[in-house]
C-alpha cells in the first residue's frame, strides 16, 4: 500500500502526456458528435465500390506498425541479446500503443463492435482470414498486456519468460500474414491479389516498426541525441539503422515491380495503375517516404547523423500510410459489376469523420504511450 | 436435395426494370441500392454505338466468396442453396462486400444516391433504417434470414425471395408464375417478368425447365474464373459474351 502511494506520488504526467490526452479527448469527442449527428453518412464509402474507407486504412497501419514493432522487440528478448534490452521495452510500449490507437479507429468505424467481440470466437468461420485475424489480435493483446505486466513489476527485458517473447513474435507474425492474405486472396481483384502480398505486409511492418521505434526514441529524449545512452546511439547508427535501410529498399522493390508489372497488365481492374501513377501521392511516397529514406539509412555518414535518422524515420512513417492508402483505396476504385451506372474509375477522398478519426488513433496512441513511459520510468526510480 | 436457381434468357429481356421494380417493392429496398437490377453497357461511339444490358440479382453462388470471407458465420448458405445474412450476428464489416465478385451486397446507410432522401421522409421504427410505404408484411420478417427492412449497420442482398420459394411443396421441379399450384411461390423478379426472360427451379432436378434451357441454349455463368459457379445463368445465344469488359469499352 505503501509503496503504491509512493508511486502515485512520484508519478507526473508529462507535459507530452497531458497534451497529447487533451488533444485525444478533443478529437474523441468531435468525432462522437459527427457520428452521432451525421450517422453513417459522415463516412465517405459508398455502395458502388469503396466498402472500405480511410478509417480501415488506418486502422490497418496502426495495427502493423504494432505488429513490426513487436517482431522487432521479440527477437532480441526471445534470443537473448543483451545490448538490444534498450529496443525491447520501448518497442513494447509503441505496440501497445499503436495496438490501442488502431483497434480504438476501428471500433469507432464499425456499426457493431461488441457484437464483433462474442460473435466472431463463438462462430468459428475458419475459412475467413478476418477470423483468425480477430482471434490473433485478441491473443496478442494478451500477451502484450502480459509483457507490459512484467516489465511494469519491475523486471528487466533479460528477466521476461522467454516464451512470452516467442510467442508475442509468432503472434505478430500471424497478424501480418494474415492481413496480407485478406487483400491477396481476393483473385477477383487483380490489384491485390497475389502470393506475394503477406510478404509484402511482412517487410512494411517491420519497416513502420522500426521507423517507429528510431523516431520515438529521439521523442522522449527531447529530440537531443546527447540525451540518448551510447548504448542505444551505437545500435541506432548501427544495425538498426541497416535493418532500416535493408527494409526501406525492400519495400520499394516491392512497389517499383508492383507498379510496372501493374502497367504492362492490360487485365480488367489493372487499368487502375495508371491512375495511381498520375497520383502526386504515389510520388511523393515513393520518394519522400522511400528513396530519401533509403539514402539517409543506407549511407554511413547520413546514418551516423541524429537529425538526418529523425527526418528519415518519420518520412518512412508517413510514407508508409500512404502507401498504404494508395494500396487499399485504389484497390477498391475500379467498381464491381455495376454497368455504366458507375464510372470507370470511382472517386474517393476521406471526410472530415475520416480524418478526424485518423488523429484520435494519434493521440490515443500517443497518450498511451506517454503513460507507459512515464509509469515505467516511474517504477525504475 | 433442393438447390434453387434461376435463368436469365438475354434474347428475351429487354431490360424494362420491371423485375428490378418489383425486387424494391417486395423487399422494400431504396431507390439506387437495388438488390436486383439491370446493369447497362453502351460501346463504341456514335454513331456506331452498341448497347447491352444485363439482369443481375445475387448470384447465389454454390461456392460463395461472400460466406467464406464473413467472420462471425453472419452470412450462411441454406440447405436448398440459397446465401442469406442473420442480421442479428451482421457486424457491418463489410468484407463480404469486398469479396463478392458481383457487386451485389448493399449497406444501406451510405450517403443517399437519390434526393429526397427517402430515409429522411420515411424515419424508420426501431432500428430499422426506413419505413417505406411499401412493404411486405410484418409477419414475413425475418432478421435471421435477412428478410425485410434493413436494420442500421448490416449488409443485405438477395434473398431468392426466400420468404416465398421456401414455403413451396417439397420436390417440386420448378417455381413458374404461369403454374396456378407455384404461382404464390415464384420470386418477385420472375413473376412480373414481361417477356418471361426469367425462370426459376431445382438445378439438382434433373427435369427442371432451368435444366433443359440451361442444356439446350448453353447456359452460362457469370466470371468462371472466380470459381463461385453461381446458381444465376444467363442464355446469350451461346458464345457471345454477356457483358463487355470496361477496358475492351475503352473505359478503362
Ligand atoms: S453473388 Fe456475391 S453475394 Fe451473391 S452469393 Fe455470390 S458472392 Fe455471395
Ligand atoms: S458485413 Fe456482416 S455479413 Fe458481411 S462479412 Fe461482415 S459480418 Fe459478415
Ligand atoms: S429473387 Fe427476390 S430478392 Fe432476389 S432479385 Fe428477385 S425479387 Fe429480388
Amino acid at each position: 500500500m505503501a509503496t503504491a502511494t509512493t508511486l502515485r506520488a512520484a508519478f507526473k504526467p508529462s507535459p507530452y502526456l497531458i497534451g497529447s490526452a487533451v488533444l485525444f479527448v478533443l478529437a474523441f469527442v468531435y468525432a462522437i458528435y459527427l457520428e452521432v449527428t451525421l450517422g453513417h453518412v459522415a463516412f465517405n464509402t459508398t455502395n458502388y465500390g469503396v466498402f472500405w474507407g480511410f478509417p480501415i486504412v488506418a486502422y490497418d497501419y496502426f495495427l502493423l506498425t504494432s505488429t513490426g514493432l513487436a517482431l522487432v522487440a521479440s527477437l532480441p528478448l526471445a534470443v537473448g541479446i543483451r545490448s538490444w534490452d534498450p529496443v525491447a521495452k520501448r518497442c513494447v510500449w509503441l505496440a501497445i500503443a499503436a495496438l490501442v490507437g488502431g483497434v480504438a479507429i476501428l471500433f469507432l468505424e464499425l456499426p457493431h463492435p461488441l457484437r464483433a467481440l462474442w460473435a466472431t470466437p463463438i462462430n468459428l468461420q475458419t475459412a475467413s482470414p478476418l477470423f483468425w485475424k480477430i482471434l490473433c489480435v485478441g491473443a496478442y493483446t494478451i500477451v502484450l498486456a502480459l509483457l507490459a505486466y512484467a516489465f511494469g513489476a519491475g523486471r528487466g527485458p533479460a528477466e521476461v519468460p522467454r516464451i512470452l517473447a516467442v510467442v508475442l513474435g509468432l503472434l505478430a507474425l500471424a497478424i501480418t500474414l494474415i492481413a496480407g492474405s485478406v487483400y491477396g486472396m481476393l483473385v477477383f481483384r487483380p490489384f491485390w491479389f497475389g502470393s506475394e502480398l503477406p510478404v509484402v505486409f511482412l517487410i512494411e511492418s517491420f519497416m513502420g516498426g522500426i521507423a517507429f521505434f528510431i523516431f520515438f526514441t529521439y521523442a522522449v529524449h527531447g529530440f537531443v541525441a546527447d540525451n540518448l545512452s551510447e548504448n542505444t546511439r551505437r545500435l541506432l547508427a548501427g544495425p538498426l539503422g541497416i535493418a532500416a535501410a535493408t527494409a526501406v529498399f525492400l519495400h520499394l522493390l516491392f512497389v517499383l515491380t508492383r507498379t510496372v508489372t501493374g502497367l504492362w497488365s492490360y487485365g480488367e481492374g489493372m487499368e487502375v495503375w495508371r491512375y495511381t501513377i498520375a497520383q502526386p501521392l504515389y510520388w511523393l511516397a515513393l520518394i519522400g517516404g522511400g528513396l530519401v529514406p533509403l539514402v539517409v539509412f543506407a549511407l554511413p555518414s547520413l546514418r551516423a547523423q541524429p537529425w538526418l535518422q529523425m527526418i528519415g524515420a518519420f518520412l518512412v512513417a508517413l510514407g508508409l500510410l500512404a502507401s498504404r492508402y494508395e494500396f487499399m483505396i485504389n484497390g477498391q476504385l475500379v467498381p464491381p459489376f455495376k454497368g455504366s451506372w458507375a464510372p470507370p474509375l470511382l472517386e474517393y477522398a476521406p471526410s472530415q469523420l475520416e480524418w478526424v478519426l485518423l488523429f484520435v488513433g494519434i493521440f490515443l496512441a500517443n497518450t498511451i504511450y506517454a503513460a507507459l513511459e512515464s509509469w515505467s520510468s516511474t517504477r525504475e526510480r | 436435395m433442393t438447390k434453387w436457381g434461376m435463368v436469365i434468357d438475354l434474347e428475351k429481356c429487354t431490360g424494362c426494370q420491371a423485375c428490378t421494380t418489383a425486387c424494391a417493392m417486395e423487399n422494400s429496398r431504396l431507390p439506387g441500392e437495388s438488390w436486383q437490377d439491370v446493369l447497362f453497357y453502351h460501346e463504341g461511339t456514335y454513331p456506331n454505338v452498341k448497347l447491352s444490358w444485363l439482369p443481375r440479382p445475387c448470384m447465389q453462388c454454390e461456392n460463395p466468396s461472400c460466406v467464406a470471407v464473413c467472420p462471425t458465420k453472419a452470412t450462411y448458405k441454406t440447405e436448398d442453396g440459397v446465401v442469406l445474412v442473420d442480421w442479428d450476428k451482421c457486424i457491418g464489416c463489410k468484407y463480404c462486400m469486398i469479396a463478392c465478385p458481383y457487386g451485389v451486397r448493399f449497406y444501406m446507410d451510405e450517403k443517399p444516391v437519390v434526393q429526397p432522401d427517402l430515409r429522411e421522409v420515411f424515419p424508420g421504427d426501431g432500428d430499422r433504417i426506413w419505413n417505406p410505404p411499401y412493404k411486405m408484411p410484418d409477419h414475413l420478417e425475418d432478421r435471421k434470414k435477412g428478410i425485410g427492412i434493413q436494420p442500421k449497420g448490416v449488409v443485405s442482398k438477395c434473398t431468392f425471395c426466400y420468404h416465398k420459394i421456401s414455403k413451396a411443396p417439397k420436390g417440386v421441379a420448378d417455381l413458374d408464375e404461369d403454374d396456378p399450384q407455384t404461382r404464390e411461390y415464384v420470386p418477385a423478379c420472375v413473376r412480373v417478368c414481361p417477356p418471361k426472360a426469367r425462370y426459376f427451379g431445382d438445378l439438382d432436378n434433373p427435369n427442371s425447365r432451368v435444366n433443359q434451357l440451361i442444356a439446350d441454349k448453353r447456359g452460362v455463368r457469370l466470371k468462371e474464373e472466380t470459381g463461385n459457379k453461381p446458381q444465376v445463368y444467363y442464355l446469350a445465344g451461346g458464345g457471345a459474351p454477356v457483358i463487355p469488359g470496361e477496358r475492351s469499352r475503352g473505359r478503362g
